[in-house]
């Protein structure tokens, strides 16, 4: 595999160990791999597989506690780095030879200065450009990256732009000192759909114009499908397959691999739900003209909803859209400015605190991060307890039992009962959270994107859990989701929400014909594009 | 902004306002009667006949307004504050007001250079044992800070003291307020209050640090100065509010290194007031550190928003926010 | 070597904190034991003497040994000043949580308030005033420590129960039924009493050091107890002529707030350590 000609950058054998406490543990193991020119590679990998070690490990950017135990770095014929040595010029390679691009582009930024400071003390750090010159030179970058008002971007803060035009702005600034090689770390997934493709066009594009070798790491099969030439899978600091991305995605040799693609079909295959009708059924939650201020900022805007007994209902909206808010809203977590939300004919905002206590057990919420919600300090059984003993409800014997239960009914096996969260996996964490919502048998569920932080495989689960339980114990659910691929195949019905309000309200399975919308459209349509030849 | 502006200046107004009354109540709760501590002063009074004692401190009684009810004296003594009158010294006859007056410019010198000495020492250490982290001179700067923050400011005062003055003569002991004798107690406090500036700005240094726009400097490739200096503007802010602090702790701490080094500021006036009893300066001396303080901070509120962009542009750019 | 001594790293600065604690303790509370002499009892003949193997610390103007008074001194000081503090924590935290449990409310806005005018009233400045107007004694002192010291317990107190309250588990608690009460006492509680306790130790330092400056001044106890403070007051006078006076209670001061420095320290650095950068 090393016999290419055009061969560009190479990593060889390179073994990373991390110290915790007085002991070593590796993180990346024998990890080898190639670049051609002009070519771009994905590395995809899970949360802890250690791709972003991966990517530090290759600018010299490791933390104190990381030791390169072997391993070495050629870009083009020469060998510019024995990553084991301390010493190695990184000054000269970083930014010039190999630029980084980060995650969250807004913190990626210094707040503090202006972006036309970020320019110049670039330029001129790397003597590409006096005082005089660089604003000409920057404004040509930035032109280069679709921005139409470059002079007003460059008299910009990075808190006064969008996460989008930030990570726009900082592929700029790696740009212009015309490396020849781009690390990537996962410089969309804090951004949502539309921003998302927007850098990944862009990236794209620049990639061919400059003839630059990317390397794209990522968590989101979609990202590394659309983008990528090749794709590294990365497992548990191994790389365990690679090749042409098609055929690594259409047939996959190894069994990691294969999880990972059929985990995902399982979320993408619709089971097409016949479209129930609902109208006969009791009417549990109602809300009407719901609106919400932040500061004079408006965050939800006339919302009108009914949710009946067992049905299903997802919310769809890209993050900041307002969608957590209604949640906190019905949950009586934030106080509304007008309208009604009327559960079962009593007005929820209207409640005082003791009543708005008991209301919780008619409704409950899962939230999207799962260990951050269960108290660190109690054990599985307790946490489920938890809400029994504060709303009074039997005696110790009887909570307990009910508790070991619902446990039961999650998969929560006894031997896990006396563990606490730090010591379970994320997917275990959120089905404890899910038990001690149900625990109070409440008639509305709500799911604030409680599968999106998890893995792929774990999302499935999950959801396959939910559905159970939904037969079960027939309660309804309000799923809020940014993931359209969730929401497709899971809900009844689906709202979609956008800058705080409710564009349209269909059956699940018309939204992509029926819809006239165009923000709709605009977000199938993105996402679709990144999963062609992803669904098979 | 305008607006922000007037609501902090009201409310400001507002504590001012309540701050001065719980020191109206303090000195109506004092035990003893003040006039008759007055007349105690002036002995000829005191120790002639019983019945020209009990006269004079009717009389005293009325013009301080004493036989008033207590509503009544409260708005009597808060106007005569809204007009700046505080009274005359028991102790010398003066008006309280140019006594402070006199007073003021001294312990605004001292503080002022002891914040400067407090400001590079800070600066100087805080950087550059952030630099070093976890290396000799980082330790060594830490233990050092430590040891000054737990030793008492007359300590340090009395060692610098005994050394400059008494061994090696370089420092003249008497109570003029002169340049020359500004330096020696400008560097004790300088030296009591370094520590905190030191420990502040190496630890703003390396949360600084630890954020992700440095990762993503060095990864640029930017120098290394430049690099420190991006940390460094960001720890700027939080040192705007450490001055204000700072200078509140000075001007109302500098009591004991004014004492120490016969330094004739406010701290010192009030403190031998204090052992005299002289109610009008203890009273007047309370007004104007209340009114200090409650300045300094609204000071350092304002000027916060100026610097940091993020308060500033809020509202007039749309501030983007995930919900 | 040095390096080792003062190596901040693996809380050794916390460990020497304990152990210097520890000694102080010992010396201090076990004073009687320790030495044989009347603290109190005065002695004409042996004025001011410099220090000497009698006398390790010489003696004062009584002609009494300055080490054993320091020493029952410290009983005073450090009772008093952790019993002041201790109110001053109790209510700083309860008033703090519930401020930060009811933010933007009206509650709230007069509790914030009511610290704003308090903040006005510099501690020395207070202590003076009260001091002034009410007489100069220890238990001044100590009223006026716990009347405003709780102030910046509250703050701190409010900040992190404002901070718990964004984080997912509070949230969590709340709709799923907690009271008031629980909602304080098992979610803000738990997460404030380490920072908290942690300030504390850094305010006690504080409290001992303020307390010994106002005491030179005059302005705390009087003399002829023994207490720190008032033995300070007591040599400041004859300074010139005879700095050991000084000596022992300076030194106790010092090593005192030292040792709780240093616990403070190395608790801080338990609670939040810094990645190394390069």
């Amino acid at each position: 595999m090393h016999a290419t000609t055009n061969m560009l950058f190479e990593v060889k054998d390179l073994e990373v160990t991390y110290l915790q406490g007085d002991q070593r543990e590796p993180v990346l193991k024998d990890v080898s791999f190639y670049m051609e020119q002009n070519e771009t590679v994905a590395l995809l990998g899970q949360s802890g597989s250690g791709k972003s070690t991966l990517a530090k490990a290759m600018t010299g950017m490791l933390p104190h506690s990381a030791r390169v135990t072997s391993g070495s770095l050629t870009i083009g014929t020469e060998q510019v780095a024995n990553l084991t040595d301390t010493s190695t010029p990184w000054q000269r390679i970083r930014g010039r030879r190999i630029a980084m691009l980060y995650q969250d582009p807004r913190q990626a930024l210094n707040p503090l200065m202006k972006i036309k400071d970020n320019f110049r003390e670039l330029l001129q750090d790397h003597q590409l450009a006096s005082s005089r010159d660089y604003l000409q030179i920057s404004e040509q970058w930035l032109y280069a990256l679709n921005f139409q008002d470059a002079k007003r971007v460059l008299e910009c803060y990075p808190f006064q732009l969008s996460g989008g035009m930030c990570q726009r702005v900082c592929l700029a600034l790696a740009l212009c000192l015309k490396p020849s090689v781009l690390i990537a770390d996962e410089p969309t997934s804090a951004l949502d759909i539309v921003n998302q493709r927007e850098v990944l066009d862009v990236l794209k594009t620049v990639q061919k114009q400059y003839g630059l070798t990317l390397l794209m790491i990522t968590h989101d099969l979609a990202v590394a499908n659309s983008i990528g030439d090749r794709v590294l899978i990365l497992n548990k600091g191994k790389i365990v397959e690679e090749g042409n991305t098609k055929k690594v995605f259409s047939k996959p040799q190894d069994s990691y691999t294969k999880q990972l693609l059929s985990a995902r079909s399982l979320l993408s295959e619709s089971p097409q739900r016949k479209s129930v009708s609902f109208q006969s059924k009791q009417k549990l939650l109602e809300i009407k003209g719901l609106e919400k201020q932040f500061q004079q900022k408006q965050v939800l805007t006339n919302i009108d909803l009914t949710l009946h007994r067992h049905e299903i209902m997802g919310i769809l909206g890209q993050s900041g859209c307002g969608k957590s808010t209604l949640a906190r809203c019905v949950m009586g977590l934030e106080t509304i400015n007008s309208g009604q939300m009327m559960y079962k004919g009593t007005d929820l905002s209207k409640l005082n605190n003791k009543k708005r206590r008991a209301m919780s057990k008619h409704i409950q919420l899962v939230f999207q991060e799962a260990r951050g919600s269960l108290h660190p300090g109690r054990t599985a059984l307790q946490i489920v307890m938890e809400p029994l003993h504060y709303l009074h409800l039997g005696n110790r014997k009887e909570r307990q039992s009910l508790a070991e239960a619902f446990l039961k009914e999650v998969g929560i096996s006894s031997d896990m009962h006396a563990r606490k969260p730090p010591q379970l996996s994320t997917g275990q964490c959120q089905r404890i959270a899910i038990a001690r919502a149900l625990v109070l048998r409440p008639e509305v569920l709500i799911c604030d994107e409680a599968v999106s932080a998890l893995d792929m495989h774990v999302q499935a689960q999950i959801l396959k859990l939910l559905q159970q339980l939904h037969q079960k114990f027939e309660f309804a659910i309000l799923m809020i989701s940014h993931d359209i691929r969730v929401l497709r195949s899971f809900c009844h019905t689906i709202a979609v929400i956008d800058q705080g309000r409710f564009c349209e309200v269909r059956p699940a399975n018309a939204l992509e014909k029926e819809s006239k919308n165009a923000y709709t459209k605009k977000l199938f349509h993105s996402a679709l594009e990144m999963e062609k030849g992803l669904s098979l | 902004m305008l607006l922000i502006f007037s609501r902090k200046i009201l409310e400001a107004l507002l504590t001012l306002g309540l701050a001065t009354s719980i020191l109206f109540i303090l000195i109506r709760l004092a035990p003893g009667d003040p006039v008759a501590i007055m007349i105690g002063q002036s002995s000829d009074v005191a120790s002639s006949n019983t019945e020209r004692y009990e006269q004079k401190l009717l009389e005293l009684r009325s013009e301080f307004g004493l036989n008033q009810t207590i509503f009544q004296q409260y708005f009597i003594w808060m106007k005569q504050l809204i007009l700046f009158d505080l009274g005359d010294s028991i102790h010398t006859g003066r008006s309280v007001m140019t006594e402070i007056a006199d007073r003021l410019p001294a312990t605004i010198l001292l503080s002022v250079a002891a914040l400067f000495i407090q400001i590079v020492l800070g600066i100087l250490l805080g950087v550059l044992s952030a630099l070093k982290f976890g290396r000799f001179f980082d330790h060594l700067t830490r233990f050092l800070c430590v040891l000054f923050a737990s030793t008492p400011g007359f300590v340090i005062g009395l060692v610098l003291l005994s050394t400059f003055a008494v061994t090696f003569s370089t420092y003249e002991i008497n109570t003029e307020a002169k340049l020359s004798r500004l330096w020696l107690p400008a560097l004790t406090l300088g030296m009591i209050g370094a520590p905190q500036w030191i420990r502040t700005i190496r630890a703003n240094m390396l949360t600084e640090f630890g954020q992700p726009y440095i990762s993503s400097a060095v990864s640029r490739g930017l120098k290394y100065r430049r690099i420190v200096e991006h940390a460094f503007k960001n720890t700027l802010l939080p040192i705007v509010t450490m001055t204000g602090l700072s200078l509140t702790t000075l001007i109302s701490g500098a009591v004991v290194i004014e004492s120490i080094f016969s330094w004739p500021g406010i701290g010192k006036y009030a403190l031998d007031s204090i052992l005299l009893k002289d109610y009008p300066v203890i009273q007047g001396y309370a007004l104007l550190m209340i009114a200090l303080v409650i300045v300094i901070h609204l000071v350092i509120e304002i000027v916060y928003s100026f610097i940091d962009p993020r308060i500033h542009r809020k509202g007039e750019e749309n501030v983007k926010k995930d919900y | 070597m040095l390096k080792k001594i003062i190596n901040f790293k693996k809380s050794t600065s916390f460990i020497a904190g304990i152990i210097l604690l520890c000694i102080l303790f010992i010396l201090i509370f076990g004073a009687s034991i320790i030495s044989p002499l009347d603290p109190v009892e005065q002695n004409a003949a042996e004025r001011l003497q410099k220090p000497s193997l009698e006398h390790p610390l010489g003696t004062d103007r009584f002609g009494r040994d300055i080490l054993t008074r320091t020493l029952y001194g410290g009983q005073n000081t450090l009772i008093s000043s952790v019993v002041a503090l201790s109110v001053a924590l109790l209510i700083g935290l309860f008033v703090g949580l519930v401020a930060g449990l009811f933010h933007g409310t009206l509650l709230d806005a007069v509790l914030m308030r009511i610290i704003d005018v308090l903040l006005a009233f510099p501690f020395m400045v207070l202590a003076m005033i009260v001091a002034g107007l009410f007489g100069t004694s220890l238990f001044h002192l100590l009223i006026v420590v716990a009347a405003v010291w709780w102030v910046s317990f509250a703050r701190l107190a409010r900040s992190i129960a404002l901070q718990v309250k964004s984080e997912t588990s509070f949230a969590a608690a709340q709709i799923l039924g907690a009271s008031h009460l629980t909602l304080i006492l098992k979610e803000l509680l738990p997460k404030a009493a380490g920072p908290v306790l942690v300030f504390a130790t850094f305010e006690l330092g504080t409290l001992i050091l303020s307390i010994s400056a106002l005491s030179f001044l005059g302005l705390g106890s009087q003399p002829p107890s023994p207490e720190w403070g008032s033995m300070l007051a007591d040599g400041r006078d004859h300074f010139m002529q005879t700095p050991h006076i000084l000596l022992g209670p300076s030194l106790f001061v010092i090593l005192t707030v030292l040792a709780f420095n240093l616990i403070g320290e190395g608790l801080r650095d338990r609670l939040d350590p810094y990645e190394k950068f390069e």
